[in-house]
């Protein structure tokens, strides 16, 4: 990325930070591993049944390595046991279809043991960093000049797709108007890097929200108001160009004033508690836009019951995110019924549901959304139109609410759904009107390829911005310490679902956590992984969890559904960024490498700054 | 899944023991005897080990008592630790079999897997190594009860075909006064950095560690200096780190160097209890 003048915007600069940052690989370790059913029938029909989020994926891939029309491929998805991005690529699919072509056909399922599954499935990329920042005498950021090295392990993958989300994001959400920026992928002999909740953003954000924290330090400004100061708004342009607009990118300093209260920010010093003990808040603000591929699509397919109810039919994935029951949610609002009215198919199959490019990128209210809104009108264009014939009237008469058709101005006549949505039949036994069947499309429009150049463009369709801060109590003669408290505040446009969002959020809060405070895949000398098991792997266990504080902010995504802007991926983000700052602050060091262990605060303090 | 075939065996009595490990040896592999099973299941799914037999010995009377007698506390080789615990027998021993794993495995993991296992950390070891405790093994040879010490050091010197029956503490350190610390890299379930065991007997702080060296261990080197009330306490905690058996241990866990640091710190803290009459 090259926007403005960097190198004269630095002579401006009266503080500056330059800075190296490391964070090593990790697992997703979903709670149920990799696992593909493949079968070919007689007919030549390839059959695969498996734990994946992109099942067209599957399909597609299938049908190109193996030249078979991709009609005769069915992939189905059942209920998915957490994929967090591991899912997302076609991995075992291939060897279980191979497997089954070489006994004839027969049924073959393949499953791995969780050793396998960590050491040679891909895992989260790992990340260097150097990250130069400066900021004039007013604490105002003039430039950043930023490199990124990703570690995307030995095959390449969506790498590049990474290395690109780091780019169209990697300053954080914040008015910066001159800056360089290299993101590069590097091949090693690691396993190889796939999406991960937050699809890199949780490693850079590390590496420039520590930055920002050394910067304002510097300038002798509180953290917190040295973001508000900073925070994109009016004017500012994304780092791609992309001009910040509410709607498209959301309220940054509304999401900072709400957390200084929430979380009750005291400016992020050491208070001391007793004898060798201190507390200390560390903050950091994160936002996160979309790379879909340009064309990326999406639809719904809906049909009623003869009880009135409707099920709907659509190829995103259920994984926990609650994706589906938030369709469901849209759909109800629609056709102004109780959500208890509308079935889900909850299972995936490519035969019959409409394709969803992947379940990823936290889309699914975005683009499964607006195909679901678009079935539902194609409904209620349908209802109304039986409902006209019924009643003799206009269709713009018709109205549609609470599971009836009836017109608007004698309402006390009305027909329930039951009686209408498959054909109507009069008293007097005439047929009228047709069987109500839904559908919507959707196609991602208005995104770009990035200039060479410059690497001006917008990838997604909206951005989704907030703030969190970790609390923690430290031991700073033992380097030991406890995660008391973990707050988020998050623009999410529309809260169209309190519980399931906030439980969405925590979620991601408990992963960055775990990710920062513990998780490590190391490799030997020879490139063997060290720890592919759970006996020795570290990650946050019940009963270690700080308390977790959810606040939300509204600013509607006008382009969107409901308003609503892509969350389920986004309590990660900030969260390892936030509990570096909070420890940087306990004990008076700049932490620059995770995990963020007792030992490695320690040999911070033995050995000045980590190699 | 455990990819190898292997016998399985459950007898009733010692001798029927004995004679399924002569038995399944005589074929040509290798037995084990076991209880918990955590730690073959473990090895066994990874292909570090493969058991041509495994000889389940919990039905056998004799290994599984948790009583005391007129003169020691006797423990069965398949007692679990969260049995051994619950007891409350032992104070000590509760604290040191109570944090090994999480609730699952202290169900499953027993006195004689823990003590017997390839892992390094025995933490099971340390009241015995402490209490002049004794252990009566069983195998081709019949039955013998030796001082603990005289077949660990470190880890179990057992002959071929032997098995541990139970271990006896004597009374006495029932009611002596104790300490135990366990140190981890994080989490409070985990294989410790250092898990460090106490018992003060007349006056005199004995004093025994896991995890500081690859095999737990005793040391009355180290039990000598910390002893030494001429010495301040800093001194004899830094005098203590040097007197270590063996090169101190490096692993995923931690490094040897934070490893000292914390082992260090926590012999400062149980000098001071002590000093200050709270052990």
């Amino acid at each position: 990325m090259r926007k403005g003048d960097v190198d004269n915007a630095f002579k401006r600069c009266t503080s500056i930070v330059e800075q190296r940052f490391f964070l090593p690989p990790s697992d997703h370790l979903a709670m149920e591993v990799r696992t593909a059913r493949a079968q070919i029938l007689s007919d030549g029909n390839v059959l695969i049944t498996t734990s994946s989020q992109a099942p067209y994926s599957v399909r597609k891939q299938l049908a190109e390595a193996f030249t078979i029309p991709a009609g005769k491929i069915q992939v189905k998805v059942p209920f998915v046991g957490g994929g967090f991005g591991g899912k997302a690529p076609v991995t075992l699919e291939i060897l279980a279809y191979l497997a089954s072509r070489s006994v004839g056909g027969k049924a073959v399922r393949l499953t791995i043991p969780r050793e396998q599954d960590m050491a040679s499935m891909p895992c989260r990329l790992g990340l260097e960093a150097l990250i130069k920042i400066g900021a004039d005498e007013n604490g105002l950021i003039q430039a950043a000049d930023l490199t990124y090295w990703l570690d995307c392990g030995a095959y390449t993958d969506i790498s590049p797709y990474m290395s690109k989300a780091i780019a169209m994001d990697c300053t954080g959400p914040y008015h910066i108007e001159n800056l360089t920026c290299d993101a590069m992928c590097v091949y090693s002999n690691h396993t190889y890097s796939t999406s991960f909740r937050g699809f890199s953003h949780e490693g850079y954000t590390f590496c420039i929200e520590r930055a920002l924290d050394m910067l304002a330090k510097k300038c002798s400004i509180d953290p917190l108001e040295f973001r508000i100061r900073n925070a994109i708004r009016e004017g500012s342009t994304t780092p791609s160009q992309v001009g910040y607009s509410p709607s498209l990118i959301g309220d940054l300093k509304k999401c900072l004033t709400q957390i200084k209260e929430l979380a009750k920010w005291d400016g992020g010093n050491a208070n001391a508690i007793k004898k060798n003990t201190v507390k200390a808040k560390g903050i950091a603000c994160f936002w996160k836009t979309e790379n879909p591929p340009t064309d990326a699509i999406s639809g719904a397919m809906i049909t009623f019951n003869p009880d009135g109810s409707v099920n709907l039919n659509t190829g995103v994935v259920e994984m926990g995110s609650n994706g589906q029951t938030h369709l469901a949610q849209m759909l109800a609002e629609k056709l102004k019924v109780d959500a208890s009215q509308v079935h889900v198919v909850t299972s995936v199959d490519t035969r019959t549901a409409p394709e969803h490019w992947k379940t990823v990128a936290s889309l699914t209210e975005h683009m499964a959304g607006h195909a679901v809104v678009r079935a539902a009108d194609d409904l209620l264009s349908q209802l109304r139109s039986n409902g006209a014939q019924a009643f003799g009237c206009a269709e713009n008469e018709i109205e549609v609410a609470n599971s009836r058709v009836f017109n608007r101005n004698k309402p006390e006549y009305y027909i329930e759904f039951k009686d209408i949505v498959q054909g109507y039949k009069s008293n007097t036994g005439e047929s009228i009107g047709e069987p109500v069947l839904g559908r919507g499309g959707f196609m991602l429009k208005g995104l770009s390829m990035l200039d060479r150049q410059t690497g001006k463009g917008q990838t997604g369709p909206e951005w989704t911005l907030g703030a969190q801060v970790v609390e923690i109590e430290a031991d700073i003669s033992t380097f030991t310490y406890r995660i008391l408290n973990a707050t988020t505040v998050i623009d999410v446009g529309k809260v169209i679902n309190p519980e399931s969002m906030t439980a969405s959020i925590m979620g991601g809060m408990s992963m960055g956590l775990s990710l920062a405070s513990r998780e490590c895949s190391t490799h030997n000398k020879n490139g063997i992984p060290n720890h592919p098991n759970l006996r020795t792997y570290k990650l946050l266990h019940i009963g270690q969890e700080p308390k977790y504080h959810v606040g939300f902010v509204e600013t509607p995504e006008e382009q969107a559904p409901y308003g609503v802007r892509g969350f389920s991926e986004h309590g990660i983000i900030g969260m390892p960024a936030a509990l570096g700052n909070a420890l940087s602050n306990a004990f008076g060091k700049q932490l620059t490498k995770l995990p963020l262990t007792p030992e490695t605060i320690w040999r911070t303090e033995q050995g000045g700054i980590n190699s | 899944m455990i990819a190898f075939d292997f016998d399985y065996y459950r007898p009733a009595t010692l001798d029927d023991a004995v004679d399924a490990f002569l038995q399944a040896e005589s074929k040509g592999g290798d037995a084990l005897y076991y209880a918990g099973g955590s730690e073959i299941i473990s090895m066994s799914r990874v292909g570090s080990i493969e058991p041509s037999a495994v000889i389940d010995i919990k039905n056998i009377p004799e290994c599984s008592d948790l009583i005391i007698d007129k003169k020691h506390l006797n423990i069965g080789s398949v007692c679990t630790l969260y049995q051994i615990s619950e007891s409350n027998l032992f104070p000590l021993m509760k604290l040191s079999c109570g944090r090994i794993a999480d609730h699952t495995n202290q169900c499953r993991i027993t006195l004689g897997g823990n003590l017997c296992g390839s892992i390094i950390y025995r933490e099971t070891s340390l009241p015995l190594l402490l209490s002049d405790a004794h252990i009566t093994l069983y195998g081709k040879d019949g039955k013998r009860k030796v001082p603990f010490d005289s077949v660990f050091n470190g880890r179990m010197q057992l002959s071929s075909s032997e098995m541990i029956v139970k271990i006896h503490i004597p009374i006495w350190a029932l009611s002596a006064p104790y300490f135990h610390i366990k140190k981890t890299a994080n989490e409070k379930i985990d294989y410790p950095l250092i898990s460090i065991a106490a018992i003060i007997k007349g006056d005199y702080i004995r004093i025994a560690f896991s995890g500081v060296c690859s095999f737990p261990f005793r040391s009355k080197k180290i039990e000598k200096v910390l002893n030494d009330r001429s010495n301040s306490i800093k001194n004899r905690a830094r005098r203590a780190i040097s007197l270590l058996p063996d090169e101190v241990h490096s692993d995923g866990e931690s490094s040897g160097e934070y490893r000292l640091f914390v082992l260090e710190n926590t012999l400062l803290e149980i000098l001071k209890r002590w000093e200050n009459g709270r052990i």
